[in-house]
């Protein structure tokens, strides 16, 4: 394949698939947050519940309007991107994606009509049901395409069958409660509730900080506050039993992560900074906590984990296994009952992947020479410093929300948050960090599972369509124009109606509406 | 379980029931979409004709999505090779869908009219694009599309973008349209009243009659193109390999089902007389039998363009043994058994919920509704 | 069986955010008037 349709296609999917993940994580948490406050008016029948309903809902749906718009363009780009991948896993990788349109998105998409336009239509009680499975369709859809992504990482249940040249389904089952996929969505989702919880939480206290519209911004700011502080512990949870998982199954991306270039004496320590530098590799210089990433990753005191440079050097071996892998599949795709050649295959077969590393510098790997067999063995771990810091700010950040959610409970509970403008401040300007942890959080996923798109199956740089660099350019040029003419608008829409708040029910009860009568 | 050979037939049945589905549901929206600069006049027209479908257009989106996912799972070849090799018309599509969640969610919340006609137009586009690439699909596939696969399965496609706009890849695109646009027109009939009926009324008519010419027009040319015939034996219970069979092309042969099964004429005829009964129905003013009646034509003609190219689902014209068939595109054995399970149970529970929606919702929308609603509804 | 936590994880989180709203109705919100904004 052409190393720019490789590159030009990997920032496509990376471009779009962050911008998706603007929009998704507000809508997996908003729609719970809806819930809570349309249950509330059901149990009390006080109005200002469901005008809190109708008003975030409003954002909701601007909001939720760009999640669709960007989630077709993913759906799409296996296809047009992609093409080899969804050729070599859609046997697997396909099923989920179909399973969460006829489960989730049906659901989520046929009911949120109904949630805006049956509030006259609907008993209260229907109403709330409908608003209650929105909320969890968006959150199955997320299930999904979650256990599709965590297969990629850790590709279970499936094997390679070289009469169709693909990977074939062995067990749905393993491909369902690969322990991978569970510890990234319930990690996910839980980033999507912080993400909704911090929304409502700093746009009310940006109400109460200007004294207008308090009663409706108090309760607002108490239920994002009880519910974000339950996510914020969850995601810290989840994060933790992620990386325990990265353990179990991509060494390299932990190594990574960690900057441990060489295997350390069980328990390994955690380091807190640290100047990576890939060339050397070794760390200029860092700063650790003794013993605590043993513990954290491998839960144990004596367990080792290894350093980038002993997995580098075990993955040669695999390559130079792979090679003999590669050989034998090219006898047989030429002669299928070639029973010489279907032994060595089976022998080899665990490192094909392996072998097909070296195709981004040989096409024929039997031609490979020893560096380039050392290079695409160094390729095996990814660049060190990006992963390295991305993962550093996530993790604070979850700390950061953890305190501030916290605090914020507790002041709802004393009843006091009111008078404490710095929490509301402090709440304010952090609006915008759960889209920065969550799109760090991806970038680690995605970018430490390099240079693999299925980890250990399929090298990324084999992955794509054979497309003409030309209409690469071209797409990218379309994507850009279309996403940022989107996203103005957007902002814009939701910048007026967070301003207006609910004023723009049109009830006549809120602070515009009153002053200017 | 059932065996490889019937689940590879059910599958090819299903994606014609997706396809089918996605005509009937997202093509009225569509449709709607279409007509929607024509058929309003003024603001508050136009919001009755977005209202008619406000609440309905994205799930019934989500019948192309789900068509997609399940195109991928079960025949991942075709999801592929079509999707890479017609890659800016996919995009085209795509990016004229861009239009339609901004459009239906935001035009109605600012009030200025160049922002308000400014995305009824977005909402055309996204009405009225896909369907005729949709169409011009079609008709590229009835033709043969120049890919081939080389030793590893990775496939290459050898055409260019404007080729796929050929004379009769354009018409297939306008019997796509017209008849979008035509079932269109009968949902909107059947949820407005006074001007806005007696306008679509008037569309619903032309279009029934365009739809009806240009899809025989369409039946006369196909007996004179090149079909596909595969030559070797067909093992159909075989592991999928595309390769593995000798293909000819033949002219006149996407008639060869037809002459051995001539109970397959009931689809072409299907899309007449339901077209036909469509067209009488406006007339007489009954929108939603014309409703009905343009569902089944769509059946009729999707399902004749399905049936002409069986078992074929993509040939190739350049290399003629690459082409996809129904045998030898699919997913697994135990992947084609596992999706055919997930869609029998989530398919009627995906009807039934879809019916209550539109039940809730029924009754006709009037400019009444829009001045009561004017901060809620689109 | 993280599924399961997520089931039950979000059932009492919904929980915890309606009997906060509640406990507000109860106590200190209740002596206000929620009209006056
Ligand atoms: C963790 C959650 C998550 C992740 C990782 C993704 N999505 Fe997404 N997606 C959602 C969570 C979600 C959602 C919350 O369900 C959305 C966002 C807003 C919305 O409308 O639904 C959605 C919308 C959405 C839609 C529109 C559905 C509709 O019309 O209702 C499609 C087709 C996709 N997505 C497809 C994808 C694909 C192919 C992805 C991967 C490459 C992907 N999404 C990543
Ligand atoms: C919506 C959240 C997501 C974000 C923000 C995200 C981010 C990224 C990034 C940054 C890359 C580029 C990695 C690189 O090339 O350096 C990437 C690649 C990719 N991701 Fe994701 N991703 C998301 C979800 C998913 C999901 C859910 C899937 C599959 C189900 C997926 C499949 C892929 C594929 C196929 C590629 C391209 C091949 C590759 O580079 O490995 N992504 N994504
Ligand atoms: C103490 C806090 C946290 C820890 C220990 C943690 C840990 C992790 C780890 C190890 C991964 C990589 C999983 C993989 O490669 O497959 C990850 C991914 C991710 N994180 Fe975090 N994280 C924390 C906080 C957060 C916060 C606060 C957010 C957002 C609000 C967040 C959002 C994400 C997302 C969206 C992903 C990508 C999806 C996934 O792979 O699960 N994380 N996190």
């Amino acid at each position: 394949m052409n190393e720019t349709v490789v590159e030009l296609s990997r920032l496509q999917f990376a471009a779009t698939a962050m911008y998706h993940f603007l929009f998704v994580p507000l809508t997996l948490g908003l729609s719970f947050l809806l819930v809570i406050m349309e249950s509330t008016y059901v149990i009390t029948g006080k109005t200002i519940y469901r005008d809190m309903t109708k008003f975030w809902g409003k954002l909701f749906g601007i909001n939720f309007a760009l999640g669709v718009t960007t989630g077709i363009t993913l759906e799409f780009q296996f296809g047009t991107n992609w093409a080899y991948y969804s050729h070599y896993v859609g046997d697997i990788f396909g099923a989920p994606l179909a399973i969460e349109g006829l489960m989730a998105f049906f659901l989520e998409s046929t009911l949120i009509g109904l949630f805006f336009f049956g509030w006259d239509r609907l008993s209260k009680g229907k109403h709330l049901l409908v608003t209650t499975l929105t909320a969890v369709a968006s959150s199955l859809s997320a299930l999904w395409i979650l256990i599709a992504n965590g297969w990629m990482q850790d590709p279970v249940g499936a094997e390679f069958v070289y009469t169709t040249m693909r990977m074939e389904l062995t067990s749905f089952l393993d491909v369902m409660f690969n322990p991978t996929a569970q510890a990234k969505f319930v990690h996910t989702v839980s980033a999507g509730y912080v993400t909704g919880s911090m929304f409502v939480l700093g746009i009310s206290a940006w109400y109460l900080l200007q004294g207008r519209d308090v009663e409706f911004a108090r309760r607002s700011f108490r239920i994002a506050a009880a519910f974000g502080f339950a996510s914020a512990l969850s995601v810290i949870v989840l994060g933790d039993e992620s990386g325990y998982a990265v353990t179990e199954s991509q060494k390299s991306k932990l190594a990574a992560i960690e900057a441990m270039w060489e295997t350390e004496p069980a328990p390994a320590g955690f380091k807190l900074v640290a100047w990576p530098d890939d060339e050397k590799q070794e760390n200029a210089w860092q700063a650790e906590i003794p013993y605590a990433l043993g513990l954290i990753a491998t839960r144990s005191t004596s367990e080792v984990i290894p350093g980038i440079k002993a997995i580098r050097a075990q993955n040669r071996e695999r390559i130079e296994s792979g090679i003999l892998a590669v050989k034998a599949l090219e006898r047989l795709r030429k002669d299928k009952d070639d029973t010489d050649a279907k032994l060595v295959f089976e022998a080899h077969k665990q490192d094909l992947g392996y072998g097909l590393l070296l195709k981004k510098y040989s096409p024929d790997v039997a031609q490979a020479t020893p560096a380039m067999i050392e290079q695409a063995a160094r390729d095996t771990v990814p660049q060190v410093a990006p992963l390295f810091w991305t993962f550093r700010v996530m993790v604070a950040l979850g700390f950061a929300f953890a305190l501030l959610f916290g605090l914020s409970f507790w002041y709802s509970i004393k009843n006091s948050f009111v008078e404490k403008r710095w929490l509301l401040k402090w709440a304010v300007w952090f609006i915008p960090m759960p889209w920065i942890a969550a799109e760090m959080g991806w970038f680690v996923a995605e970018y430490g599972r390099q240079p693999w798109s299925i980890f250990g199956v399929l090298p990324t740089h084999l992955s794509t369509s054979t497309l003409s660099i030309g209409s690469l350019y071209g797409s990218l040029a379309g994507f850009l124009v279309f996403y940022t003419l989107l996203l103005v608008a957007e902002l814009y829409l939701m910048f007026k109606f967070a301003r207006l708040g609910p004023s723009s029910l049109g009830t006549g009860k809120y602070h515009f509406e009153r002053t200017t009568v | 379980m059932l065996d490889y050979e019937t689940l590879k037939i059910i599958w090819w049945l299903l994606v014609g029931v997706l396809l089918l589905g996605f005509a009937v549901m997202d093509g009225h929206d569509m449709g709607v979409g279409t007509l929607l600069p024509f058929v309003g006049k003024d603001d508050i027209e136009r919001r009755v004709i977005i209202n008619t479908v406000g609440p309905h257009w994205d799930g019934n989106q989500v019948w192309f999505i789900t068509g997609g996912g399940a195109i991928f799972a079960a025949w991942p070849l075709v999801y592929a090779t079509a999707f890479s090799g017609f890659y800016w018309a996919m995009l085209a599509v795509l990016w004229a869908l861009f239009f339609r969640p901004v459009g239906f969610d935001y035009r109605s919340k600012i009030a200025h009219p160049t922002w308000r006609s400014t995305w009824d137009w977005g909402l055309f586009v996204g009405g009225f694009v896909p369907p005729v690439i949709f169409g011009v699909a079609f008709g590229n596939l009835l033709q043969g599309v120049p890919f081939h696969f080389d030793d590893n399965l990775v496939s290459y496609y050898t055409g260019s973008f404007w080729a796929l706009l050929n004379p009769f890849a354009l018409l297939a695109g306008l019997v796509s349209s017209a008849m979008i646009t035509f079932h269109g027109a009968n949902y909107l009939m059947h949820r407005t009243e006074g001007v806005i009926f007696e306008r679509t009324r008037r569309w619903a008519i032309a279009s029934g009659m365009a739809m009806l010419v240009l899809f025989l027009l369409a039946g006369l040319l196909v007996g004179g193109l090149p079909g596909y015939v595969i030559t070797s034996t067909v093992d159909a219970a075989a592991l999928p390999d595309p390769l593995a069979k000798t293909v000819v092309m033949e002219t006149g042969a996407w008639l060869n089902n037809f002459r051995v099964q001539p109970a397959l004429w009931l689809l072409p005829s299907l899309g007449v007389l339901g077209g036909l009964a469509g067209v009488g129905l406006a007339i007489l003013r009954r929108p939603l039998a014309g409703f009905v009646a343009s569902s089944l034509a769509m059946a009729g003609i999707i399902g004749t363009a399905g049936v002409a190219l069986f078992p074929f689902v993509m040939p190739s014209s350049s290399d003629l043994k690459s082409s996809l068939t129904v045998w030898d595109s699919v997913s697994s054995h135990l992947t084609l058994g596992l999706m055919f399970w997930a869609t029998v149970i989530f398919m009627p529970l995906i009807i039934f919920y879809t019916s209550w929606a539109y039940k809730v919702m029924a009754g006709k929308v009037t400019t009444q509704y829009i001045e009561a609603h004017d901060k809620s509804a689109y | 069986m993280w599924y399961f936590t997520w089931v039950l994880g979000t059932s009492l989180a919904l929980l915890l955010g309606i009997a906060t709203a509640m406990l507000c109705e109860a106590r200190e919100c209740a002596h206000r008037n929620p009209e006056e904004n």
